[in-house]
């Protein structure tokens, strides 16, 4: 009943009928059987003997909160628990205040995993800290602190527009200033344009870096139930080796014998889409700061960008600048791949920024970029050696370019 | 006397509420099922809770952008209630239904005598929050026991808590294992330990009873404290005037001494002349929610609010509560707190009324003020006395009374006298 079979030049005995069972039978067995041990724990409680009574504690997090106007503070609750809590009462600055429940299915309890809105009518104070504590049932308190609060953005017309001539003038338009060295890139040597490749490889390095730590960084305020941490791993991985297997994908087809995926444009593409992810977490960080009322800070934040991502226009064309000159469509494409995302984010961060979200487009940023540099890397090494001492110097240039550059976004 | 009868406070709640599906109705053009379906959410809290933040009226009470301070919601849970326990003061006539209590004479000498028992329980001490107490009777505070000076006072204690307790009296006690102290007498009481505690009733005053295990911080926090309350004997004001003031005795005149006499008759229950005052007892006390040692909730008699408004739009338009209601008060007549500090881990604690000036007896052993027209007093932890207020002067209306430490006041030690 079996034939000798190849697979990949290993020898392997395919059996049709194992242990002489239908296919569909031997796939679904351990998975039924799995079913009835986890049915028997349920229902045997095996455990019971060990239970001391002891309850978990609740764990209740404030992940932001939203001033829509100056008599009003949202907080947003996540309940992290495994048991459901309730808030019972909420204090405002040491004092007991009216508060609503909101999106918690009409009362003041949290299933766990559950998030929900506590709206308190409250006039505060532009500028001046503000603590406030959710009071549960059992009386334990979660505390929270508004940090130099001030009003911010609801969904206005205005808001969108803002948000997408900001998120041009700190994408797209620097990315195409960028871009415009294009023709000097086509005038350089092989070893030069190798050189400016490790450039852009620095570059993509320090952004990794910096957007892997505020990715970690924000991942802590992420709810318990979330899991910040792996969250940010899952994205950092998922990203990588997503970008990774399109790339192999092209690799393939360029062995096939494709022509248009042996060009450098695909490659273009690629760091085009790694730093339009950089790019969103750019501007979910602009559109989060003005929603937080930080508006000085988002000032900062798009000059910051701007001088920052006029670097990233040549890492984007240099993979081009060998071979035939691209269409100009592809270039207006490349730029937008890489720019427009910051309107995008900022639409996303102004409006409905959670810290999730943030370190999870971070974190997927970070993913992508690390696989740009990888193929960065292997474009460098195909034409010559790719850790030349030119080389090495211009990657760290790079990185140096990008953490003076970092620097206005840090004031 | 309830200041608002819970039928009367159902009735309001209801028409209330029909307003508020009224106006939503018209607002909003939702279906009246949906708006039904809502109320059972916002439900009495929007309703009736202290100054809620309410939609059914644009103007109406409680229409404060500036939102409202005080605890959300009503009180659920109707075990225990503040306003009983105002005026709920037990001689051993059976005035209390969960203390166990008989009066009659040994040796020519008044007994009373009281069953306490320490349990483990929970308390709701804000709306919706539950503390867990340990508690004298199951209720915090602990049954007031009232006795005339030179009574003897008998508790049959029974610990039926997961820890070992006491009871130490706040009295001139002549035998030191009746101290109900860790070191003396039977010690601390184990679990399923009973123990019958002997005291004199002595001095007159308004005095205090609590636990003495270690570590005292938390015996006493959990609940388990009381109020004692001993009537002067006008008998033995009239022989020993000068124990009650601070006069020499060469001092006293015959006219002082019949004010003294007429003061102690005034203050003891067995006297038809303490029928005109109306006596209340407040024990100021705080709960630790999360353990931190710092109080989360505040209050007088247990619960945070329990004497504040229902509802105020800040216009002089309120509404009451149903478990949350000023004291009424009636204007004509006298009216005498005992008061007692219970706090922990806080130093002091303060009692000061609006729009009043009051006489304080400090430990209420004297029979003429201590303090004479203040409108603050100060307590430290354990100390107490005795408040004389006079509304007849005075329109009727809510007037407030709080601790003056702001931050006990919006903890919930925020409290109103209706002067009607």
């Amino acid at each position: 009943m079996s034939k000798p079979n190849t697979d990949g030049g290993a020898n392997v005995t395919r059996t049709e009928r194992p242990l002489g069972l239908p296919r569909w039978v031997a796939a679904l067995l351990p998975i039924l059987l799995l079913g009835l041990i986890v049915g028997g724990f349920f229902a045997a409680t095996p455990f019971a003997s060990l239970d001391t009574g002891g309850e978990p504690l609740p764990d209740v997090s404030v992940t932001h909160t939203t001033l829509p106007n100056d008599e009003t503070v949202i907080l947003h609750v996540t309940n992290n628990g495994p048991r459901e809590v309730t808030i019972s009462q909420v204090l405002v600055a040491d004092a007991y205040w009216n508060f609503e429940v909101q999106g918690a299915g009409g009362d003041n309890t949290l299933a766990p995993r559950e998030s929900a809105r506590v709206v308190i009518p409250y006039h505060w104070n532009p500028g001046w800290d503000l603590g406030v504590a959710l009071m549960l049932s059992d009386g334990a308190t979660v505390h929270h602190t508004i940090v130099a609060p001030s009003q911010s953005p609801g969904l206005t017309g205005d808001l969108l527009l803002t948000m997408a001539i900001i998120g041009l003038f700190v994408g797209v338009i620097p990315v195409a200033l960028g871009m415009l060295w294009f023709p000097f890139l086509q005038s350089m040597s092989d070893r030069w344009l190798h050189a400016i490749l490790a450039f852009s490889a620095g570059i993509l390095a320090f952004l990794a870096i910096d957007a892997g730590f505020e990715a970690f960084e924000l991942g802590e305020q992420v709810p318990g139930a979330f899991e910040g941490t792996a969250l940010v791993a899952l994205g950092i991985i998922g990203a990588l080796l997503a970008v990774q297997a399109v790339s192999a994908w092209r690799k393939g087809r360029a062995a096939a014998g494709d022509a248009r995926a042996q060009s450098g444009l695909w490659i273009a593409y690629l760091v085009a889409l790694g730093i339009g992810l950089h790019n969103l977490a750019e501007g979910l960080a602009i559109g989060s700061s003005f929603a937080l009322g930080q508006v000085s800070l988002g000032a900062f934040l798009v000059i910051g960008f701007m001088l920052h991502n006029v670097t990233e226009g040549p890492a984007v064309v240099a993979p081009v600048a060998r071979g035939e000159r691209p269409s100009v469509l592809h270039f207006l494409a490349l730029g937008f791949l890489a720019g427009a995302p910051v309107i995008l984010g900022g639409w996303l961060g102004s409006l409905a920024f959670s810290p999730t979200l943030g370190a999870f487009f971070l974190a997927i940023g970070v993913g992508a970029i690390l696989q740009v540099i990888w193929e960065l890397w292997g474009m460098m090494g195909r034409n010559g050696r790719a850790a030349s001492a030119l080389n090495l110097v211009m990657f760290l240039v790079g990185l140096v370019v990008m953490y003076a550059t970092d620097l206005f976004v840090a004031l | 006397m309830p200041s608002q009868d819970y039928s009367q406070a159902a009735k309001l709640s209801e028409r209330l509420e029909q307003r508020l599906v009224d106006s939503i109705e018209s607002d909003f053009k939702t279906t009246r099922r949906a708006v039904l379906g809502g109320l059972g959410l916002a439900g009495s809290a929007v309703l009736t809770g202290i100054g809620r933040a309410d939609s059914d009226e644009s103007h109406g009470p409680g229409d404060d952008s500036h939102g409202n301070f005080g605890a959300a919601g009503e009180y659920r849970d109707t075990d225990f209630d503040p306003h009983e326990f105002l005026y709920q003061f037990n001689t051993g006539r059976g005035e209390q239904e969960n203390v166990p209590q008989d009066i009659y004479e040994e040796n020519g000498r008044t007994v009373r005598e009281f069953t306490f028992q320490a349990v483990d329980t929970t308390v709701t001490i804000a709306p919706g929050i539950e503390f867990p107490a340990w508690a004298y009777n199951g209720q915090v505070p602990g049954p007031t026991i009232r006795a005339v000076e030179g009574d003897l006072i008998r508790v049959t204690f029974e610990n039926l808590g997961r820890h070992a307790h006491t009871i130490h009296p706040h009295l001139r006690n002549l035998n030191p294992n009746m101290d109900g102290v860790p070191t003396n007498g039977p010690g601390v009481l184990n679990t399923g330990d009973s123990f019958t505690y002997e005291w004199i009733a002595q001095p007159a005053g308004s005095h205090f009873y609590h636990c003495h295990s270690l570590p005292l911080k938390e015996h006493i926090h959990r609940g388990l404290y009381g109020a004692i309350v001993i009537d002067p004997d006008p008998e033995r004001v009239a022989e020993k005037p000068e124990e009650y003031c601070e006069f020499h005795r060469s001092q006293i005149t015959d006219e002082l001494r019949a004010d003294l006499v007429a003061e102690a008759k005034s203050r003891n229950h067995e006297y038809p002349e303490n029928d005109a005052v109306n006596e209340m007892v407040m024990v100021m006390n705080g709960f630790d929610t999360n353990f931190d040692g710092d109080n989360e909730v505040y209050a007088v008699n247990t619960r945070a609010f329990a004497y504040g408004v229902g509802q105020t739009d800040g216009k002089g338009n309120w509404q009451a509560g149903e478990t949350k209601r000023p004291i009424q008060i009636d204007k004509n007549q006298r009216h005498r707190v005992y008061l007692i500090n219970a706090i922990e881990f806080d130093l002091i604690n303060s009692f000061h009324t609006h729009s009043q000036f009051f006489d304080y007896y400090d430990h209420g052993t004297t029979l003429l003020p201590t303090n004479r027209t203040v409108d603050t007093v100060m307590q430290c932890q354990a100390q107490r006395g005795i408040i004389e207020l006079d509304y007849s002067n005075h329109d009727s209306g809510l007037y407030m009374f709080h601790a003056h430490q702001s931050e006990f006041a919006e903890l919930g030690w925020m409290s109103f006298f209706e002067v009607v």
